[in-house]
């Protein structure tokens, strides 16, 4: 007697039964897909200080605070925003470069924190993978200088640095620019919200309810 | 809604009949008023963010493309999906229908020893029952969405796809929160009412080790899921406990990584009228010290392999959840969600909910439509609504008429007739005389019915009929060709 059929059996089954599935060679499944229409905008059409100008615009409509300076100011410009925000109490990510880290504040860096440690913290400072102009959107990749995803998540205060050689004016580039898709990935627009109220726009749930961004003018792509 | 007394019942099998089932919502003024208001500002964000895209329509015929294709070759990208997701440290479970989902879970929670588990808002998961099925089995259930919690502790059931409790407002909010939260003094302003729901669940986040999800897409080549949201309830379940329970139909597998550079697109405009949403999860089985360390997927069939057999009504599991059709109807729109008697309403559950059921429930959504074509044109993924809604119409009545109850039923009664008459060219013209004659002593001096016995009247009650003119097309044809000779 042969076992009966697993669920994944009958349901691959009914599946291939329903699509008249042929077994299609890998080859032929990827001339398929390269056949799909792609008729959509892909590359942007903006100048450079287009792009990073409409990248600051979406990023103050989601009322995420945008500061610029160049590539040496760039420790003088997180130090500043650390002031400004009258915390003290700050995690980084493992590879944070230490003139990031500004003196006279308590620091605590992510090797293997817990996430009571981080909870303890008001606020984290960052680097990131990209920014999407059209959607004034950041992206992390989780790697060691960007932090783990609970590090970025349970402060309420997020200070993120985007190089300005880093921001893409669409969505499609940013796919473009990931040589392989990258095992975690985050996309923030604007920090935490909700409208589940009678459509009334509330910054602040449970991410973090402040997002700040540095933008170092690293002279483009 | 149990505020004025009644519980809306979203198991389609239990589930009153449209019409019948409308008639508590229509009778409600405060809720028709919170959904239409609800409605009318996310129809203006939607209108201009889809206006300011030059390119919409190359994306949504892309977005159909994508999901067209995977629905295609569902097979091949399910395996990919499964291998990927496995070698990445995932677990793929896969359940047939709702209770085998159910048991799948349970027994993943008590493998864990759970008690308590945090929830990310998944339709899916209401789909199958699942809160009511943990309570009974002795495993609570936090819903973590603000809009989840307001319909948890109102014992509230969700009436839209994206934004659930949008026929309560702020007030009926505020009684809820005071009331199961213990706060006498929290004000109506959805700010304080945010936050309360904050402080509700922080701790929960931080103590609860076990959460499920469900997933906005699949990707086969990277064995990825894709968790779409706005308030980080989602990133904080994804993020903190020890164990991660994804249940997702198994439509919803994107073939590749990029085909998110479209579908993130047209979701969040379609859905919240936003550029982009706030947060957008993509995850990949476990990554040592990151996140959960135990992933498992739930894949659920539950009536979709059998809609993927049928050539019309395939399309319908192209959707990718965005609400816009419900958005745009004219009929949600004075009707809410609860009336469609399902977890998905509007006019993608008229036509998935019935499909959902093998066509043995919900048979009267289908005629939920006005076939205005509204969803159609707003439909980010090219759904046809109004071509499914005909062809599920047309399947309602070969079901009916093959009944021996419905033989003398006057509506079947009455077609047959009419069958008889239009298929013989004699028959007609003499019914078209007797029409003309016997309606002549009810038409009035205006050329209009305004009342009819019996029968007639039911359709007089509400609108008047025009009398027949004194002449047909045929007579008046025949005449003018006479003339001319």
């Amino acid at each position: 007697m042969n076992a009966p059929p697993t669920s994944r059996e009958r349901i691959l089954d009914r599946v291939r039964g329903a699509t008249q599935f042929v077994a299609k060679g890998t080859g032929q499944l990827a001339g398929a897909y390269g056949e799909l229409p792609r008729g959509y905008v892909r590359k942007g059409r903006l100048s450079e200080g287009e792009r990073l100008a409409l990248m600051i615009l979406r990023l103050r409509e989601y009322d995420a605070e945008v500061a610029e300076c160049a590539p040496e100011e760039l420790p003088a410009a997180i130090a500043a925003q650390l002031g400004a925000s009258g915390m003290h109490k700050f995690v980084a990510p493992a590879e944070t470069p230490s003139a990031w880290l500004a003196e006279g504040f308590d620091w605590k860096q992510d090797r293997g924190l817990t996430s009571a440690e981080i909870e303890e913290a008001e606020g984290v400072v960052t680097g990131s993978f990209c920014g999407i102009a059209e959607s004034g959107t950041i992206v992390l990749h989780h790697t060691a200088m960007e932090g783990r995803r609970v590090l970025t998540l349970l402060p309420d205060w997020h200070l993120c640095v985007l190089r300005a050689s880093q921001v893409v004016e669409t969505l499609p580039e940013y796919f473009a620019r990931c040589e392989q898709a990258p095992r975690l990935a985050t996309y923030i627009s604007g920090p935490s919200a909700t409208a589940d109220i009678e459509m009334t726009r509330i910054k602040g749930v449970h991410g973090p309810r402040f997002l700040h961004v540095i933008l170092v003018r690293d002279g483009g792509q | 809604m149990s505020h004025s007394g009644y519980h809306p019942v979203l198991d389609p099998a239990l589930a009153a009949p449209f019409p019948e089932a409308v008639l508590p919502v229509l009778r409600n003024p405060q809720l028709r008023k919170n959904v239409a208001h609800a409605i009318d500002v996310i129809q203006v964000k939607r209108g201009k963010l889809v206006a300011e895209k030059t390119d919409w329509q190359a994306l949504r015929t892309a977005g159909a493309a994508i999901r067209e294709h995977a629905l295609e070759n569902l097979g091949a990208y399910l395996t990919q999906f499964e291998e990927r997701c496995t070698a990445a440290g995932g677990v793929v479970h896969w359940a047939a229908d709702a209770a085998e989902a159910r048991q799948i879970i349970l027994k993943l929670l008590r493998e864990e020893n759970a008690s308590e588990v945090i929830k990310i808002k998944t339709m899916t998961s209401a789909e199958i029952q699942l809160n009511p099925f943990l309570e009974a089995a002795g495993v609570r259930t936090y819903e973590t969405d603000l809009a989840e919690i307001i319909l948890q502790l109102g014992e509230d059931e969700p009436s839209h796809i994206v934004v659930p409790a949008l026929h309560v407002n702020r007030s009926q909010v505020r009684e809820i929160f005071a009331r199961r939260m213990g706060l006498k003094d929290l004000s109506d302003d959805p700010h304080a009412l945010t936050a309360a729901a904050r402080n509700y669940l922080r701790r929960k986040f931080l103590e609860i080790p076990t959460a499920i999800s469900g997933a906005n897409f699949l990707v086969a080549e990277t064995g990825s899921v894709v968790v779409v949201e706005s308030e980080g309830n989602g990133r904080m379940c994804l993020t903190l406990p020890r164990t991660m329970i994804t249940l997702a139909g198994i439509e919803k597998v994107l073939p590749r990584f990029q085909d998110l550079e479209v579908m993130l697109q047209v979701l969040a405009r379609s859905a919240t009228g936003e550029r982009m949403n706030p947060y957008t999860s993509v995850w990949t089985g476990v990554t040592p010290g990151d996140g959960p360390q135990k992933f498992h997927v739930v894949l659920l069939d539950n009536g979709r392999s059998s809609i993927l057999a049928k050539k019309t009504e395939r399309q319908t599991l192209r959707c990718i959840r965005c609400a816009a059709c419900m958005n745009g109807c004219p009929v949600y729109r004075q009707t809410g969600g609860h009336a469609y008697g399902s977890v998905y309403p509007g006019p993608i559950g008229a036509i998935l909910t019935p499909q959902l059921m093998q066509m043995h429930h919900a048979q009267s959504l289908p005629y939920a439509s006005s076939l205005c074509g509204a969803c159609y044109e707003v439909c980010p993924v090219k759904i046809n609504i109004p071509e499914v809604l005909l062809e599920l119409r047309s399947q309602v009545v070969n079901q009916e008429r093959g009944h021996a109850g419905r033989f003398f039923d006057p509506m079947y009664l009455g077609l047959r007739i009419a069958n008889m008459i239009f298929s013989r060219a004699w028959l007609f013209h003499t019914a078209q005389f007797f029409g003309r004659v016997g309606l002549k002593f009810f038409t009035r001096k205006d050329g209009w019915i305004h009342s009819l016995p019996s029968v007639g009247s039911k359709w007089t009650q509400t609108r008047d009929l025009r009398g027949l003119p004194k002449q047909t097309f045929h007579g008046w044809w025949a005449a003018r060709q006479k003339e001319a000779r």
